[in-house]
């Protein structure tokens, strides 16, 4: 631990910490242009000159580099540091006149103008070294390094040519303070797009997100990217998330682990997924930034996302018109028969808050206003006396203008003619779907799918929450479209279902089991292979089949196949049955 | 007898998971069908044992109908590959003695397929109109008497 | 078997001057039936340049200067066989224009103390056993056996021995601080890459006499613990390359290398690195990432490098001269170094002649040596008996000291009192004919190309102020430039990271500080007082000097002279480029520049 002065001011510092360290954690304030807490200090841009005064000997020397010394005395804004800085931000204005964070600073200074001619005014790099440091240090690619000594220095990949090393993450353009870097995504790597934009790798999906905790994108993760490219060579790269995280919560080495679970009730609550609507090339979704679906509107909505909630096109502008498309992928036999029961409701929220926070004109092209709920009906009602023009018919297409407008045509049926409107923004409410790995949880526990792919419920009217097998219940949007209220309807009976069945503690099987008469059994062993369920095991020592009565469910096929007659089927005898074809031919006497 | 008025006794072993159920909701929907099957719930197709097959026919029986689940969506796996494989092996008996391989029909109606089970129900009544009755059909008529 | 030879020639600077002058020496020693009694020998760097070749008859001490093949006849005729001197070949005194015939005669020489040089043209360099015969390694076996570390860092303190890289470091103090560094492995090294560009003492003494710098590095590894050393020469630095590399084999072969060194039980190699050369690739960091195969770039220096170094770990860098000297003050004892010099910079400095002066070459002479004495005594004073301008020093990071200065003692302290610095001694001399603001204009231009471009204030501050010093050379100065240099050098000097960006504003400083009516003369006359800036300047023809005879009218390559034959000429302004041909090809003085 060491004491030093910091503008007069008593403070502390750890072992080996720098002055800027200790300053800035001490609410002093020192420019920097080249430093970075993740990186080793450059001391390339001299701003954080700051006068160190020891041994009664004082000099200028750059606090991101000059280590915490005991008893050392600082000035951090004496008349020759001021000096020194305003002297050094003239030369970085000199050098790049057009920059504006340069500009800024410069003019903190009092300088307004480049006290000297510039050789290049539109240069924007000023050779702090975050870029070649960053590439090295923390990516580990390798990429950008110096080139040619003093005012020929510059930074690029060798011989300045594009090498297949940079593997497109971006962390130059990012840590670069005056913008000089661009990325250019198209010949990036891997760059993920997340719903309206891009994002670092990592990332918490939405403010309302549960768990509300950030989550680690592999595929654009620059540590787990190096680790594939380099078939770990080079498994430690970045990294600087776990760095920072004061909670130590980052663990790069997770695994997944698989965790065995003896249960006797399952609820399936996979919930569902957007369709993607660039299946419908008429829609022309993908071919502008303004077309959006209804999720990527909440997302733009909402006020922890990145206009924090304003409503605003590509280019940062407020929309003027708005339309919204009904029905995109439902009620469409090219996509889902079905209709996704949530939309109309949810496209009319969508319209009132275009209208509440932009005053745009919003136009409604839909088929049928399903207002199907409590208060629902007169929502509708409210949304059209706000201002909301409805045109009962399909929108069957959006065509992107040159000049990026969006013209949305369809037929009005009220009307009986085909209209059009050309709007900034066009909302494309989409069908919700089954998850793409619906069948393998179908395979799983044994479901079945309806013919609009969500799980199969026991019976449609009576059974909603249960499925053919017994145990597994469906809960939400898994079993079919369904708002929020209804999924919680439906999750309160799937769970207390689940409950009531827990709670008996001891069940009562069904009786309907196969058994193996010992006496006739011919121990041909036919039945054993044929069980799906394994219920029938050879017992050695009688030289029998047996069944376990808890495991049989009953099917019958053992019985069917045993050569020698030698299983019965409780309640579904073999006498029993030939009795009712019996009884259903028997001449009545 | 004149076929007009001949009305197929048609005999369906319809497995309780995907056929029975799908049975049941066609009915519960009020969809129209012939009234010419009689319906004998198993639990799966697999349950179906040659004999009763056999046995319906002997009976005077003009067509049976095995209806279970999709191969592959059988609610015990694969019982109703077993019913495939019986009924694969029972049809050339069928011709063999004079009843016909087209009296036995195997279908798979899920129990998501209402539609379909007065569909095929409809179809095979049809066919079995077309054929006529059973040959043990008119012996039985004749004899007026069932014996166990 | 020992041969016993009458005489030796020991011959210097050949280099591209007479590349055949020792064939033909040899050539004719052998035709005369010399061959058994005269060995001709190549010796290293005098370090008279501008009297090269030169070559020195032992045992006489006779001394011959700008030696062509074509004297060697007449040479070896009447000195060798009649044992006559050649007069027209000797060294000829500027002022009395009398022969000086004998070595330790002439002032150049007389007037050194070579304490550096002491071997430096007379011996063979590449011969170990030369070194070994005029008392080499002796000193490093006295301090390997009889001496511990701490006792010979007590002797270079008493000694008062500064390093003579340029930054005056007490080398006794660093050595210390590298024995007390803490680690196991610590590394030695040396400085080869001599930066300034009028200065050659570096290369004359790693081509002259390698083994003394060798010696002292093995005692400096001894000193400080280290069994691995490092000697960083530019790779186009050939002849010092080839020079140390041939020693250190020699050495090896001897076991003055490698384990055990003289049976001390002390064990230390040391092994070349090449690099490329830069001006700040002899600035110790730079030097050291160098070596460990980075780039030439300083870094700061708040750790100094003798904690933490190559690698991480302690090392001790120092220049060929410092380790040189090492030796001999083993042998002869501090007090006989500390008897050299003044009070705070004790011993001799080498210092390199250039510029307008007589005796262009190297002179060692004690430190406090007067300007005047050094420019007029050892430096045989200005040519042409032009007036003395400026004594500029230091290199390209040194300052200018006016005639006002002359009677100052030159020492570390009092030349950086003064505004400039001894650096590693390289000095120019300045006539009237020369223009102060534009030589500091040239310094700024090698520095602008030198800097590595890592700081702010070096490299944009040297080109902004070079921006200045040109538009003041082209007469497009202001006023206000004066102050804006003065702030813009002094806070470069403050805040650059390292010894190139701290003393690259010197020469401006300096210059404005003793020659500012220089500054003005361009600035508010629009006049170059030394006659060099072009856009300044004028040629024309002294009408009383001129007697017509045309050698300038037909030089001139822009045809801007006219005139009849054995008529005055005239010179076009319009026309003329200033090129000086005129001014250079006039027997008669009379083209002038105003």
């Amino acid at each position: 631990m060491a004491t030093l002065i910091i503008d007069g001011q008593e403070v502390h510092a750890e072992e080996g910490q720098t002055i800027l360290e200790v300053a800035r954690a001490n609410g002093f304030e020192i420019p920097t242009l080249c430093y970075h807490p993740q990186l080793e200090p450059y001391g390339a841009c001299r701003l954080c000159i700051v006068e160190v005064i020891r041994s009664g000997r004082s000099r200028l020397e750059t606090s991101c580099t000059h280590p915490a010394w005991d008893g050392l005395e600082v000035k951090t804004r004496s008349p020759a540091v001021i000096e020194a800085r305003r002297v050094i931000l003239g030369l970085l204005l000199s050098r790049c006149p057009n920059v504006p964070v340069i500009q800024e600073l410069a003019l903190e200074y009092g300088i307004t103008e480049p006290p000297f001619p510039a050789e290049d005014p539109e240069e924007k790099c000023i050779l702090c070294g975050l870029c070649v440091r960053t590439c090295h240090e923390l990516v580990k690619a390798d990429v950008l390094n110096f080139s040619q000594a003093g005012v020929e220095r510059r930074v690029g990949p060798p011989f300045l040519e594009k090498t297949r090393q940079c593997i497109g993450c971006g962390a130059c353009t990012i840590v670069c303070p005056t913008g000089a870097i661009e990325i250019v995504l198209q010949q990036a790597g891997i760059y993920k797009e997340k719903p309206l934009g891009p994002t670092a790798a990592i990332w918490v999906p939405s403010l309302q997100a549960v768990p509300n905790v950030p989550v680690i994108d592999i595929d654009a993760c620059i540590r787990f990217r190096q680790n594939d490219r380099t078939e770990g060579e080079i498994a430690d790269a970045c990294g600087v998330c776990q760095m920072v995280c004061e909670a130590g919560a980052i663990n790069f080495d997770q695994q997944d682990e698989v965790v065995e679970l003896a249960v006797g009730t399952v609820i399936v609550a996979t919930g569902f997924q957007m369709w993607d609507p660039a299946q419908l090339s008429q829609y022309s979704y993908g071919k502008s930034p303004n077309i959006i679906t209804g999720m990527e509107f909440e997302h733009l909505s909402n006020a922890g996302g990145i206009t924090s909630g304003e409503i605003l096109l590509a280019d940062g502008r407020m929309p003027e018109r708005v339309a919204i498309i009904h029905c995109v992928g439902s009620r469409d036999h090219n996509a889902h028969k079905y209709c996704s029961r949530i939309c109309c409701m949810y496209s009319l929220k969508q319209a009132h808050l275009v209208r509440d926070k932009t005053g745009a004109d919003v136009y409604e092209f839909y088929m049928d206003m399903r207002a199907f709920g409590k208060g629902y009906e007169e929502f509708y009602e409210r949304v059209q006396e706000e201002g909301v023009a409805m045109i009962r018919g399909r929108g069957a297409e959006v065509e992107v203008l040159p000049d990026g407008k969006l013209r949305v045509k369809g037929e009005d049926a009220n009307l009986g003619r085909l209209v059009y409107v050309d709007v900034d923004m066009v909302v494309l409410s989409t069908a919700i779907e089954a998850p793409h790995d619906a069948n393998q949880v179908a395979a799983l526990f044994g479901l079945s799918r309806s013919e609009d792919g969500f799980f199969a419920e026991a019976h449609p009217k009576m059974r909603p929450v249960e499925t053919n097998t017994g145990g597994v219940f469906l809960a939400g949007t898994a079993q079919g479209p369904r708002d929020v209220p209804d999924t919680v309807a439906h999750a309160g009976a799937a769970a207390s279902m689940a409950l009531a069945l827990m709670d008996q503690g001891e069940v009562t099987i069904s009786p309907a089991v196969a058994v193996v008469d010992e006496e006739l059994c011919s121990a041909c062993k036919t039945c054993i292979s044929l069980c799906p369920y394994t219920a029938i095991s050879f017992i050695e020592e009688d030289n029998v089949a047996r069944v376990n009565e808890a495991l049989c469910k009953g099917c019958g096929t053992c019985v069917a196949a045993c050569p020698a007659g030698a299983i019965m089927a409780r309640h579904f005898t073999d006498l029993q049955i030939l009795a009712q074809i019996e009884g259903l031919f028997r001449v009545p006497a | 007898m004149s076929n007009n008025s001949f009305e197929p006794r048609i005999v369906a072993f319809m497995c309780n998971w995907c056929t029975y159920t799908a049975a049941d909701t066609a009915g519960v929907s009020r969809m129209q069908q012939p009234p010419n099957v009689d319906i004998i719930r198993v639990m799966c197709t697999g349950r179906v044992d040659p004999t009763f097959i056999l046995k319906a026919l002997a009976l005077g029986a003009d067509g049976v109908l095995i209806s279970g689940c999709h191969p592959g969506q059988c609610h015990y796996e694969k019982g109703n590959l077993n019913a495939r494989r019986r009924v694969t092996a029972l049809k050339p008996f069928l011709d063999a003695v004079g009843i016909g391989q087209d009296r036995l029909r195997l279908e798979w109606i899920a129990a998501s397929e209402a539609p379909k089970v007065t569909e095929v129900i409809a179809e095979f009544t049809d066919t079995i109109k077309r054929l006529g009755p059973s040959p043990f059909r008119r012996r039985l008529e004749d004899t007026k008497e069932t014996k166990r | 078997m020992a041969e016993r030879y009458r005489a030796d020639i020991l011959v210097s600077c050949l280099h591209d001057r007479a590349p055949d002058l020792i064939p033909n020496l040899k050539a004719e020693v052998i035709r005369r039936g010399l061959k058994d009694e005269v060995r001709v020998i190549e010796a290293g760097c005098r370090g008279f340049c501008s009297m090269g070749p030169v070559l020195l008859v032992e045992p006489n001490g006779i001394f011959y200067i700008g030696v062509q093949p074509a004297d060697v006849p007449e040479l070896v005729e009447e000195t060798l066989v009649k044992g006559r001197v050649v007069e027209r070949l000797t060294y000829e005194e500027p002022t009395t224009h009398a022969s000086i015939a004998y070595y330790e005669d002439i002032p150049f020489y007389s007037k050194q103390e070579r304490i550096v040089l002491r071997h430096c043209g007379l011996i063979n360099p590449q011969s170990i056993d030369e070194y070994i015969a005029v008392g080499g390694y002796q000193a490093l076996g006295k301090a390997l056996i009889s001496m511990t570390p701490e006792e010979i860092i007590d002797e270079l303190k008493r000694s008062g021995l500064r390093g003579r890289g340029g930054a005056g470091f007490p080398t006794g103090r660093k050595w210390e601080a590298g024995r007390k560094a803490e680690g196991e492995t610590k590394y030695v090294l040396v400085n080869g890459d001599e930066g300034d560009p009028n200065c050659f003492m570096d290369r004359a003494l790693m081509e002259a006499d390698p083994h003394s710098i060798l010696e002292g590095l093995i005692i400096g590894a001894y000193v400080v613990g280290a069994h691995q050393g490092y000697i960083y020469i530019p790779y186009e630095h050939s002849g010092s390359v080839k020079s140390m590399r041939t020693a250190l084999e020699q050495a090896r072969d001897y076991g003055l290398l490698g384990a055990d060194i003289l049976g001390s039980g002390f064990e230390f190699d040391a092994e070349l690195r090449l690099g490329a050369h830069s001006f700040v690739g002899g600035e110790s960091t730079a030097l050291m990432h160098a070596v460990e195969g980075k780039v030439s770039e300083p870094r700061p220096k708040h750790i100094h490098t003798t904690e933490v170094g190559i690698w991480g770990r302690p090392s001790c860098l120092n220049n060929v001269k410092t380790l040189s000297i090492v030796p001999e003050i083993i042998s002869r004892g501090a007090d006989w170094f500390g008897g050299i010099g003044t009070e705070t910079s004790k011993g001799t400095q080498v210092f390199s002649l250039a510029g307008k002066i007589n005796n262009v070459g190297l002179a060692e002479v004690p430190m406090g040596i007067t300007i005047r004495e050094l420019v007029f005594d050892v430096g045989g004073g200005i040519p042409k008996g032009r007036e003395f301008k400026a004594l500029q020093i230091g290199g390209p990071s040194g300052g200018f000291l006016p005639a006002s200065l002359l009677d100052m003692p030159m020492d570390y302290e009092t030349l950086a009192d003064a505004g400039s610095m001894m650096g590693t001694g390289g000095v120019v001399i300045l006539d009237d004919r020369t223009c102060v603001v534009d030589t500091a204009r040239y310094f700024l231009d090698f520095l602008r190309d030198e800097s590595c471009g890592k700081c702010t204030s070096c490299r944009e501050g040297i080109r902004c102020m070079l921006e200045i010093l040109t538009r003041i050379t082209e007469g497009r100065g202001e006023v206000a430039d004066l102050d804006t240099l003065e702030t813009l050098g002094h806070v470069v000097k403050s805040v650059s990271l390292c010894g190139l960006g701290k003393t690259a504003p010197n020469p401006v400083l300096s210059t404005l500080r003793y020659f500012r009516d220089e500054y003005m003369a361009h600035i508010e006359d629009k006049k170059c007082p030394g006659g060099v800036c072009k856009a300044l300047i004028e040629y024309y023809i002294i009408e009383d000097l001129c007697n017509g005879c045309g050698a300038c009218r037909r030089k001139c390559p822009e045809a801007a002279i006219s005139g009849e034959k054995k008529e005055v000429h005239v010179i076009d302004p319009a026309l003329c480029i200033k090129c000086g041909i005129c001014f250079d090809v006039c027997k008669f003085d009379a083209v002038g520049v105003r």
